[in-house]
């Protein structure tokens, strides 16, 4: 059994949203939700210091020409001691046994546990009829069931809590999630924690990439290589 | 290890973008599986591979999904690994934005023009009827037959249509094979004369002899993208690159796990600033003295490439001091030849075809007779002497130390590469700085070698890859050529000729040409205006009528720029509501005009005519095309080396046949060398500096590429909700008493608009930003008032024409400006 994990390199991130949009047309996400977002920070805090993202996207930190700006892209990090799954009462939120933390659409109440225990942010509720741009079905566009549970659909009920999947019906037909493929600059790199020869493991074994909010213990999927921007020579 | 607060971290996600439905504070009735579901039909998918033509230079390959005839997913496609004729191509990955992805927006947007309609309120009242494609095309032939009739065939005016690069309906597309048909004026081939020809006429005067035919009016093919990798420096020069040609980043970030060192020069800290090993914060248009700072260093220090400037260059070809032109062998022998002519080693003077030529001198001056000659590269020398470090940073705000390290890096680098935006040709000097950096590019024998070069477009070979001379001229009809910044003088003052009818193609001049409230006021003179966009623009706005086009997935089409890929362009879904092909268009109008012979043909029949694919007198980089090849994949052209390399072989199209960085031709504009000129507006030498003493730039955004893609939901919620904003520094504003977020009014003696100000110290001071092409039209209005393009002008740059095809731009950027908070 494969643990499905992903490293994401902040020194390559150029904080372009290609994944979040992306992540919106596979998932037809409705207007105003972001499963996926760009947050815009400061190199070396990344892993570390997640830094208050500025108002602006793209305002960087400091004084001109003194300078400094890194993005933190944000989704569910896929925790293997995952606070949105202790507290759900129902079980709604599942943890599979490959690492993916899923939301079983036929079984969430809407209570928003999860959405307060989240530590990240990432997990978002269906408040009202969603708007959509185009108005029919787009991206992967089917239910999706795993071991009987219903963990996608094109159109979400209206009252439960949505977030990223890692795109599981990809990752169950052997392909990436869309976010991987679509990064422009190869700034995702997805495989399996548990082999030991795979680059996700590489660059976390050997190339220091971290866990966001390590201290919380919450073991997350999803790591980071922190941004090592160089320092200028400018002024 | 420094700890986060949890605290913090969730103020920042707060901070961020579209967490509104976390915000909401009411509860509500759980609604669960209230929603209708979808089934399964995997059966019914399509996939389509198709070519990003909308005028972004990246030129993306799509994978098209397609589910019941409707658009359901974009990705990016893969590349041939192999060229037309079967050779390796380069390693090139699958490649997409978020502007790709968002077409699926943009296709099915609610702003699609669905029908042909006809104005029916006053210009620009956004009042319309619908009527039928007959009707309308029957009225525009009639309206074009009884304009031409009155004013003169010329009268009408079909510019250039930018929204597109494809072949059959882009830059170089029916609109002109239309023009050259009915005899009207057309826009400029190939190139971009609204913001982009300042760029490629650089490259032209060094590189390419622009009066000889056989140049086809001039080239602007770069190094293709990979072949960075091979570079030990790239200078990114006023290139955004990490944030509007986004994939290419993979390239640049691969090429410096190689150990390539990235400069970036910018007055902004962009994402490419942010992530480059050096960041240049130059004071905007000064780009020449600091290359003129680099090219005196490396001449000072003899870090030149001697034998390469003597083969390759004009180097040592001797300069008259009174005619100020190449001194040739008549001048010295009567009833001597045109050679050039060059002192040997041992001084005396040979004719640089005499077979007895030892060793011509670099650096020399004499007198021949009562001539003082000197050679060109002596003439760089004495005229590049005044740019000392310390000057140059007095001009440029770059540190003397800096311009040294800079000329180091660049010269000591073995190949160094320069890869421009198109931002330099936003300045009135843009064509100068592109000469200067070839000067130096020259020095050090960086011109027609793997990773070096000096690129800002990287592919096309449009020039000789493709027979246009049919597409274009059918039977050797011609268009008459109106360049984008003649064409209002042309409607206001009958300047050349009278313009009294335009027919505008997927071409949003109302808003995207400079000085725009000259361009309303000449579109409003017209006696009629056609417009064909699949959105409602700022020109649809002033239209008389008003065609729906296609978007790039509705038509079928050829897209051979942006790379050195053919991406055959297949019509993926069927023409949404009533739109039309703008070939379809052209064909309907053409025919009740009276000229349907030469409209008689498919898509697929135009492509094979321009490709010669079949034929054996085709053009070498597609020699042996198939259609199969052309259908299943996309495949790299024949080039003489992989990846391509423009000059590769040495061969240079000039008079002299080498890099001529000494241009006779520029004499009469006092600029046969690469000295540094002041920009025509935005310099403080300029007396209109005391009252607008900030420079205005309107730079691109990863959000848009001009005006397309600007009113698309999920760009729009990233960027700001769509509300337009100014970039100004915080030292800048507080001296105005400008509060973050606060409306004010920028604006010079030509116009003003009003947006909200945004705080940042990403911007230089005394500098201030407005991204372009944000809507202004009747519907959309997506800064507070206004457009920057109200305060940009149209000062052409007369050296420029001597360049057929790359005549003056408009320079956006040479623009002063004052702003001050609304209601003061």
């Amino acid at each position: 059994m494969a643990r499905w994990g992903m490293v994401i390199d902040q020194s390559k991130c150029v904080g372009c949203w290609t994944c979040a949009v992306g992540c919106k047309a596979i998932n037809d996400e409705p207007l105003g939700y972001w499963w996926n977002r760009v947050l815009t920070t400061e190199p070396d805090s990344s892993a570390q210091v997640a830094a208050p993202a500025t108002p602006a996207v793209d305002v960087p930190h400091g004084t001109y020409p003194n300078l400094e700006l890194a993005y933190l892209p944000l989704a569910c990090q896929h925790c293997n001691d995952a606070p949105c799954e202790k507290v759900c009462p129902v079980g709604a939120t599942f943890r599979r046994d490959d690492g993916l933390i899923l939301i079983d659409y036929e079984r969430c109440i809407g209570c928003r546990y999860c959405v307060a225990a989240c530590p990240y942010g990432v997990r978002i509720f269906n408040w009202g009829p969603a708007k959509r741009e185009p108005d029919f079905v787009i991206g992967y566009g089917e239910e999706y069931r795993t071991g009987g549970r219903l963990v996608f659909e094109p159109v979400r009920p209206v009252g439960i809590v949505e977030k990223c999947t890692l795109c599981v019906e990809r990752v169950d037909a052997n392909e990436q999630p869309f976010c991987v493929d679509v990064c422009p600059v190869g700034a995702r790199v997805f495989g399996d924690l548990d082999d030991p020869k795979s680059e996700v493991s590489v660059l976390v074994n050997d190339e220091g990439a971290e866990q966001l909010l390590a201290e919380l213990g919450t073991n997350p999927n999803v790591y980071y290589l922190p941004s090592s921007h160089p320092s200028k020579v400018s002024d | 290890m420094p700890k986060i607060r949890r605290r913090t971290f969730l103020k920042g996600v707060a901070g961020g973008v579209g967490l509104a439905a976390l915000s909401t504070p009411s509860f509500r009735l759980l609604e669960a599986a209230a929603a209708g579901k979808s089934k399964p039909q995997g059966s019914r998918d399509q996939t389509f591979r198709t070519g990003h033509s909308n005028n972004c230079d990246g030129s993306c390959g799509h994978l098209v999904h397609v589910r019941d005839g409707r658009v359901r997913l974009i990705e990016g496609a893969p590349w041939d690994d192999t060229t037309v004729s079967g050779a390796q191509a380069p390693d090139y990955h699958a490649r997409i934005c978020l502007r790709g992805i968002s077409q699926i927006q943009n296709t099915y947007s609610p702003d699609r023009i669905r029908y042909p309609y006809k104005r029916i309120g006053p210009r620009g009242s956004g009042r319309w009827q619908r009527i039928t494609w007959g009707e309308a095309t029957s009225t525009i032939a009639q309206k074009f037959q009884e304009i031409q009739q009155k004013y003169g065939k010329t009268a009408i005016w079909i510019p250039p249509y930018t929204g597109s690069l494809s072949v059959l309906e882009g830059v170089i597309g029916a609109g002109y094979r239309f023009a050259s048909v009915i005899g009207a004026s057309g826009g400029d081939f190939e190139g971009d004369n609204e913001g982009d020809s300042a760029t490629p006429a650089g490259f032209n005067y060094v590189l390419v002899d622009p009066t000889n035919p056989a140049n086809g009016g001039g080239f602007l093919d770069g190094h293709e993208f990979t072949d960075f990798m091979n570079s030990k420096v790239i200078f990114l020069w006023a290139n955004n690159l990490a944030e509007t040609s986004i994939p290419d980043w993979r390239t640049v970030m691969a090429a410096r796990k190689n150990g390539t060192k990235v400069v970036a020069l910018d007055p902004r800290f962009t994402p490419t600033s942010a992530s480059a090993d050096v960041w240049v914060p130059i004071r905007p248009g000064t780009d020449p003295a600091l290359v003129d700072g680099m090219i005196r260093d490396i001449l000072q220090r003899n870090m030149i490439n001697e034998d390469y400037l003597r083969s390759y260059s004009v180097a040592p070809f001797l300069v008259r001091e009174d005619t100020k032109l190449f001194l040739r062998e008549k001048d010295v022998t009567p009833g001597g030849s045109d050679a050039y002519m060059v002192m040997d080693k041992d001084g005396s003077l040979k004719a640089v075809t005499d077979p007895n030529l030892k060793q011509a001198r670099l650096y020399a001056a004499t007198t021949v007779g009562k001539m003082r000659v000197r050679t060109a590269l002596q003439a760089l020398r004495d005229a590049m002497e005044p740019y000392t470090p310390e000057y140059v940073a007095k001009i440029t705000d770059v540190k003397p130390e800096m311009v040294t390290q800079l000329a180091e890096l660049y010269a000591q680098a073995n190949p160094a590469a320069i890869k421009c935006g198109f931002g330099l040709s936003h300045w009135y000097r843009g064509d100068l700085t592109y000469q200067a950096m070839l000067t130096m590019a020259a020095l050090t024998g960086n011109i027609g070698v793997h990773g070096g070069g000096v690129t800002t477009y990287s592919g096309a070979l449009l020039t000789t890859a493709y027979d246009l001379g049919d597409w274009l001229f059918p039977d050797g009809k011609s268009y008459t050529y109106l360049p984008p910044m003649q064409a209002c003088d042309a409607m206001l003052k009958n300047d050349p000729y009278p313009v009294r009818a335009a027919w505008f193609v997927v071409d949003n001049y109302a808003q995207q040409m400079s000085d725009k409230n000259k361009v309303r006021k000449a579109l409003e003179s017209l006696d009629f205006l056609v417009v064909s966009d699949y959105v409602m623009s700022a020109t649809a706005d002033l239209a008389d009528i008003v065609l729906p086009s296609c978007t790039y997935l509705e038509k079928t089409d050829l897209l051979g720029s942006g790379n050195y890929y053919l991406q055959y362009m297949p019509k993926v879904i069927e023409p949404l509501w009533e739109s039309k092909s703008d070939l379809d268009q052209f064909t309907m109008v053409a025919r009740k005009m009276g000229y349907g012979k030469y409209f008689d043909k498919t898509p697929d029949e135009y492509i094979t005519q321009i490709l010669r694919i079949g034929q054996k007198d085709a053009d070498a980089t597609v020699a042996g095309l198939t259609w199969d090849q052309l259908k299943n994949g996309a495949p790299h052209l024949n080039t003489a080396t992989v990846p391509y390399v423009p000059f590769f072989n040495k061969q240079f199209p000039t008079k002299s046949g080498r890099i001529e960085f000494y241009v006779e031709l520029l004499v009469p504009y006092d600029q046969e060398l690469c000295g540094y000129k002041e920009p025509i507006e935005a310099t403080p030498s300029n007396p209109l500096y005391k009252k607008y003493p900030l420079v205005f730039l309107s730079t691109h955004t990863r959000f848009r590429t001009h005006s397309q893609y600007t009113h698309l939901p999920w760009l729009d919620e990233i960027n700001n909700q769509g509300q337009g904003f100014l970039e100004i520094n915080p030292r800048d504003a507080r001296a105005r008493g400008i509060a973050d977020g606060a409306v004010v009014r920028v604006f010079n003696d030509r116009g003003e608009m009003k947006v909200h100000a945004r705080y940042t110290e990403g911007i230089k001071p005394g500098v201030v930003n407005c991204y372009q092409g944000g809507w202004d039209t009747v519907r959309v209005k997506q800064y507070v008032e206004g457009h920057p393009n109200n305060l940009t002008h149209q000062i052409a740059n007369p050296a420029q024409s001597i360049i057929p095809n790359f005549r003056s731009n408009a320079a956006y950027y040479d623009c002063l400006c004052q702003v001050e908070p609304v209601g003061v």
